[in-house]
């Protein structure tokens, strides 16, 4: 039995508190390497000084020597300059594409977890098949689909309408980029989720004369919640950071988002490199609220369901 | 004295001299008080003077001689070279891997090839002092802080006599008077590339042909480069301004708003491989071009393209009176190098006339070689008949419409990027 298992274990370590945390050190220390140190790196590359020759950023690593102007010119692009029309544009491609991957990505997962009898394995093999290509190649993919000589626009002149500049800076492409692009990392933890859900819930609510579209508003959809907001965290952390993207399917002023403003800093006008630095970290901590909000509901869900 | 100017802070009180800011406001006034050397200013950290690191700027009108440094001292004649590796660090697809393989015959080592896909990527790993190369490629405008900064070292020409190949127009350049710490590896035109059976030629054959960025018939195939220096400058010299460091506030403003015009009017797409890729799929019809990239166009056609479609002007060789930027990249050896014997033999193997064609039939960007019959290039088939229009000349460097990008000081480099970034930011 498990439980007994587990309780053997823990008794026979039980004297010895080092052995748990002398397990977790490698993992730990490595996760502080690879966060914390490259973390201060770029808080220094903000807070750090011009080389005056070469106008290249230089970091400054003592915290006394810090100097935050490069934030106060994020910040104040963000509310009132340039940057201000990024970041709205940024927020508003990332709510419409995980919405539209909420849309899209939900019936398959529902479909695949609860209706699928026979090759379930098959399926299963479907879902996971876009991670076996490059998000790069996908996207060149479609620049290739959407060029204009490309199968739309032949697809499109086919059927009697004219030929389209798709990729000459439309949101809509970038948007659908998006969600073409982050889909599959938003259903996966969806169908996880639906798919250990207990069946039992779903044929008591049956039972007890719910109909179908009752059941799926009352039961499971409440029940898959958690699993909505993990894929929706999970595509909306690099869909705020993406620029490449927008960089393959348009290369317009009009569709740039804070990830090529911050490439742009960093290597293209990398005199502005210290800016790059701080819009990273105000971009982080933008998410960090995101991330706060999921881990708050977690803690609430977990809390109810003990009770 | 010699002084690195990154250590801008007192080593006694740790504490830094002057803020970001207050440097960008220094560096401003002085180099605007100075028309060819900006001075810049850095705390002497062992008795508190100040110590100042000058980039030695040249202009054509003004040339100037990088200064030599003690501390920065020149190999001797005569040494034997060493045992190798000799490390490279190059743009991408920069260099002919067949070149390379015949260096590493010829010099009897092993080549170590690092790439980079902008200057300020290499920049910024260079002065980090992290990475450790003997031979390196900086554009011509890079050299002067170069050597200010004391990133490269100067050169021996006992051990360059090929340097007498150069067009006598860059053997002794403006920026490096000499070729002290510099010797020359390609020259390129900044024009306008454009297929045949997308844009009419005669809309690019006007008397400003810049004016076809702005003629909305090619809305939605039109890209420029992803290169706030070129495009900004193009848009100056399409208004007469010229890529003058001088250029004001105003000038440089009306130049973003024209830019700006152009994402409405034109569904504008900026790109850094729109011209020798973008062109051949066919994602552009017309685009801004480095004319070596219009050179290697064809080989980037589809197996069913007619590469023969591609056209070239630099608008100084146009119809009217404008002006077009014209550059050189260079090569030289750096500081911090292993093995500066065998650096210097390869500046020497680059500029034999034999490699320097190879490597231009893979790279499409022209060696200014005496010897390299203009004409001949077409007759040789490195460069196709319809593209004869993107070989440089020797004389293009005297032409008068003919503009060569001058290094900015901190002042007029901050104007084109905010500038910049408003154009990035726009529609």
């Amino acid at each position: 039995m498990p439980t007994n298992v587990q309780a053997a274990e823990t008794q026979a370590v039980g004297q010895r508190a080092w052995v748990w945390p002398a397990f977790a050190a490698p993992g730990l220390i490595w996760l502080a390497l690879l966060f914390l140190v490259p973390f201060y790196a770029v808080i220094a590359v903000a807070m750090g000084d011009l080389d005056p020759i070469f106008l290249k950023p230089v970091p400054e690593w003592n915290p006394l020597q810090w100097d935050p102007s490069s934030f106060g010119r994020v910040l104040a692009g963000i509310f009132g300059g340039q940057l201000g029309r990024i970041a709205a544009r940024t927020i508003v491609y990332v709510a419409v594409a995980s919405l539209l991957c909420v849309i899209i990505g939900y019936p398959v997962a529902y479909f695949v977890a609860r209706r699928v009898q026979k090759h379930k394995g098959l399926w299963l093999t479907g879902l996971l098949a876009p991670f076996w290509i490059n998000y790069l190649m996908r996207m060149l993919a479609w620049v290739n689909l959407l060029g204009p000589d490309g199968w739309v626009n032949r697809f499109v002149e086919a059927i009697g309408f004219a030929p389209q500049d798709w990729l000459g800076g439309r949101h809509e492409v970038v948007i659908l980029g998006l969600v073409y692009g982050y889909l599959p990392f938003f259903i996966l933890p969806l169908y996880a989720s639906l798919d250990r859900m207990d069946k039992q819930v779903l044929e008591a609510a049956r039972d007890l004369g719910a109909s179908p579209v009752q059941s799926f508003l009352r039961v499971t959809l409440p029940m898959s919640k958690q699993g909505i907001l993990a894929g929706v965290v999970l595509i909306m952390l690099p869909m705020f950071g993406d620029y490449y993207t927008p960089n393959l399917l348009s290369g317009s002023p009009r569709t740039r988002m804070i990830g090529n403003q911050i490439d742009q800093f960093i290597n293209q006008t990398s005199s502005q490199g210290g800016d790059g630095a701080a819009l990273t970290i105000v971009l982080m901590v933008a998410i960090a609220v995101l991330m706060l909000y999921y881990l708050l509901n977690i803690q609430k869900v977990t809390k109810e369901a003990r009770e | 004295m010699a002084f690195h100017p990154r250590e801008n802070w007192d080593p006694r009180t740790r504490r830094r001299l002057y803020s970001r800011r207050e440097f960008l406001w220094r560096a401003g006034a002085v180099g605007a008080s100075l028309p060819v050397m900006s001075a810049l200013l850095a705390a002497c950290g062992d008795g508190g003077e100040d110590a100042v690191a000058e980039v030695v700027i040249g202009t054509p009108s003004n040339p100037a001689t990088q200064p030599l440094s003690d501390s920065n001292p020149m190999i001797e004649s005569g040494m034997a070279a060493e045992a190798g590796p000799l490390k490279i660090y190059n743009w991408a697809d920069y260099l002919n891997p067949d070149t390379i393989e015949e260096a590493k015959a010829a010099l009897g080592v092993d080549i170590e090839l690092t790439t980079y896909f902008n200057e300020e990527e290499a920049l910024q790993k260079l002065i980090s002092g992290e990475v450790n190369f003997d031979v390196w490629f900086p554009v011509a405008s890079t050299v002067g802080k170069s050597v200010a900064g004391q990133l490269i070292q100067p050169i021996n020409h006992d051990y360059i006599p090929n340097l007498a190949n150069v067009w006598p127009q860059l053997a002794d350049p403006f920026y490096d008077k000499g070729s002290q710490y510099s010797v020359p590896y390609t020259v390129y035109q900044t024009g306008i590339a454009w297929r045949e059976d997308m844009v009419d030629s005669a809309d690019v054959d006007i008397d400003n042909p810049y004016d076809v960025f702005w003629n909305p018939k090619y809305k939605g195939i039109t890209g420029l480069y992803d290169d706030f220096r070129e495009t900004l400058h193009m848009v100056m010299h399409r208004q007469g301004v010229g890529n003058t460091p001088d250029a004001t506030q105003a000038q440089v403003d009306a130049a973003a708003d024209a830019l700006l015009e152009l994402v409405d009017l034109m569904d504008i797409r900026y790109s850094i491989d729109g011209a020798y890729a973008g062109i051949p799929e066919g994602k552009y019809g017309l685009h801004m071009s480095w004319s070596g990239d219009i050179v290697a166009a064809p080989y980037y056609f589809p197996e069913d393209g007619d590469p023969s479609v591609t056209r070239y002007l630099w608008p100084a060789h146009g119809k009217g009176t404008v002006r077009a930027n014209i550059a050189n990249d260079t090569i030289a050896v750096l500081k911090g190098a292993e093995s500066p014997v065998l650096a210097h033999q390869f500046l020497n193997f680059m500029l034999d006339e034999t490699n320097a064609v190879n490597n231009f039939g893979w790279v499409g960007y022209q060696p200014p070689q005496n010897g390299l019959d203009v004409d001949s290039l077409v007759a040789d088939e490195w460069v196709p008949e319809y593209l004869s229009s993107a070989i440089v000349l020797p004389e293009d460097f005297d032409n008068d419409r003919g503009e060569v990008p001058i290094q900015l000081n901190a002042e007029q480099e901050k104007m084109l990027l905010d500038a910049w970034a408003r154009v990035q930011a726009g529609g």
